[in-house]
């Protein structure tokens, strides 16, 4: 396995906060890799600066062994919020990526319209996003992420507005897709649950000032079902992580409750 | 420019899908309005053949309707109205371009905007349409003077309202864009410029009002021909049935227009409506 992401000595500062500090660690090519922490530790700024939408204060990102400066189609970014355009359809939003890049041919059109079917979306492609449920937007929200057919995917998320149920869903669909094609994935939840269901390892972050605490790997068989997150095992290892970030997360609801 | 005219094709795409609903609650939106003006038509008829009883004061609505049927005989009706939808729509159709354009300008350049918006918004508070005596002295009493006042009321709404729209694009939006390295040329053509087309719109709807309210009143400072002329002579010679029908044009032509717009609204920024 080759090394794809790197990150050396990473720091990022706002003004006086020091929202990331000393960040090192390597994620190998097909990896899934997830990152909790608690709220405020800078997950999503350490997203953001590998995707290259926010300047790093010091250290360096790089991405197959080149220093990461600026956004590029190695890299596709499932938001939070889905960020779809209202005015365009589930295929138009799908595609806008390869639309940016400047070649939409029939070989794209062909791939998009695959990955709509692969994320459960066929049928839907002329559906503008007011007419599609949260679940059905976060489909659409990867399917425009993976259009790109990115080396690595940068998810911030994806899952947190949407209900349990529909939540349990996406994961397993997410493995069923990450598995077609086994990119690197850099994916941040606040689901303990999630994070042990999804990772290969788990990034646990502190906070004040954000930095790495642990990496967890998480040896569970793959494919994994559903029926996993009852096991023992799998049980020790959110209590593993829980225990890691509990003082830290106590912390923060604290703070923000003030 | 073809990827101008392409974010349009998709918004004009977006609007084909209407939702069904509507169409079935219209006949009950139409029920209460047409009851509603009827009414108000009879009472209007009853006050003035019963209780005003005098012709120089208020005309009744079936004396405007004959005599807006005698004005449309004659031609007179035609002749001012042609005359007045060419000042409208001349001034209309220069004013939506230039406050587009400087709207654009004023969004793209912070120095722009410094150097215009105290003129724009002065100019937008200020009743302009005074104004038009002046601008009769400079162009006479031709079209052009109108012209120049429909301009000045239908600029500013349109230059405002670009430039918010431009402005307000969703920092969410175009960060997504970014992250797929989109040039600014790109998140202006597939992000702020799609979202800024209901705001113009919006600032185009309020420039009917302010743009017809400009002809009639600036005809009646001085002018040869237009539906302000006509209202303006009706009242010289005490014919309130004609200076109602004036009026009563001017309000169908208002309210036809706006509507006209409600559609278009409706085809090109579907999105908007719910
Ligand atoms: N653009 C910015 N300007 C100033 N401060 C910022 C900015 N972006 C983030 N921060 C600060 O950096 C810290 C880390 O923020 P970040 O959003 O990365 O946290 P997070 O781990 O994603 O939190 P959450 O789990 O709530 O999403 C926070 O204290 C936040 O206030
Ligand atoms: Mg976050």
């Amino acid at each position: 396995m080759a090394r794809k992401l790197q990150v050396s000595h990473l720091g990022k500062t706002f003004g006086e906060l020091r929202a990331l500090q000393d960040i090192n660690l390597a994620v190998e090519r097909g990896e899934f890799i997830a990152l909790v922490g608690p709220s405020g530790c800078g997950k999503t700024t350490f997203l953001r600066i590998v995707a290259g939408l926010e300047p790093a204060s010091s250290g360096e990102v790089t991405l197959d062994g080149r220093a990461v400066r600026s956004p590029g189609a190695d890299r596709g970014f499932v938001f939070q919020s889905d960020n779809l355009l209202p005015w365009r359809t589930v295929f138009a939003n799908a595609i806008i990526g390869r639309e940016v890049a400047g070649h939409v041919g029939p070989a794209e059109r062909q791939r998009t319209m695959e990955l709509l079917k692969l994320v459960g979306l066929e049928g839907f492609e002329h559906y503008h996003p007011r007419q599609l449920s949260g679940g059905m937007r976060q489909r659409v929200n990867l399917a425009r992420a993976l259009a790109i057919d990115p080396q690595i995917l940068l998810m911030d998320e994806p899952f947190s507005s949407l209900d349990a149920q529909t939540r349990e869903i996406m994961q397993t669909e997410l493995m069923r897709i990450w598995e077609t094609g086994r990119k690197t994935v850099l994916f941040v939840t606040h689901q303990i649950d999630e994070a042990v269901f999804l990772a290969d390892r788990v990034f646990v972050f502190a906070r004040r000032p954000g930095r790495l605490r642990e990496n967890v790997a998480i040896e569970l068989p793959r494919p994994r079902a559903l029926a996993i997150k009852r096991t023992a095992e799998f049980v020790r290892y959110v209590d593993h992580i829980w225990r890691l970030i509990e003082d830290d997360v106590r912390a923060s609801v604290i703070e923000e409750k003030v | 420019m073809s990827q101008l005219s392409d974010g349009q094709a998709e918004v004009v795409q977006g609007g084909v899908q209407s939702r069904p609903a509507s169409g079935m609650r219209l006949p009950r939106l139409y029920l209460a309005g047409v009851v509603s003006v009827l009414g108000g038509l009879l009472l209007w008829e009853v006050v003035s053949r019963f209780l005003v009883a005098n012709a120089l004061f208020l005309a009744a609505p079936s004396q405007i309707f004959s005599a807006i049927l005698a004005l449309a005989k004659s031609g007179e009706l035609w002749r001012h109205m042609s005359i007045s939808a060419i000042e409208f729509a001349l001034g209309y159709a220069i004013a939506s371009v230039l406050g587009v354009m400087i709207g654009f300008a004023m969004a793209e350049s912070a120095t722009m905007k410094r150097a215009l918006q105290p003129w724009v918004s002065g100019l937008y508070a200020t009743p302009t349409i005074a104004l038009a005596p002046l601008f009769i002295l400079w162009l006479g009493i031709g079209i052009w003077s109108k012209v120049l006042v429909v301009i000045f009321l239908v600029l500013f709404p349109v230059t405002i309202n670009t430039e918010a729209g431009l402005r307000t694009t969703s920092e969410r939006l175009i960060e997504m864009l970014r992250s797929f390295g989109a040039s600014p040329r790109q998140i202006f053509f597939k992000v702020s410029l799609p979202s800024a087309v209901p705001f113009i719109l919006a600032g185009l709807k309020l420039g009917i009002g302010r743009g017809l309210i400009g002809v009639v009143v600036a005809e009646l400072f001085g002018s040869r021909a237009g539906l302000g002329r006509l209202i303006a002579q009706s009242a010289d010679a005490f014919n309130m049935p004609e200076l109602f029908a004036g009026v009563i044009v001017l309000a169908v032509a208002g309210i036809m227009l706006t509507a006209g717009f409600g559609w278009l609204e409706n085809r090109l920024v579907p999105w908007t409506k719910d």
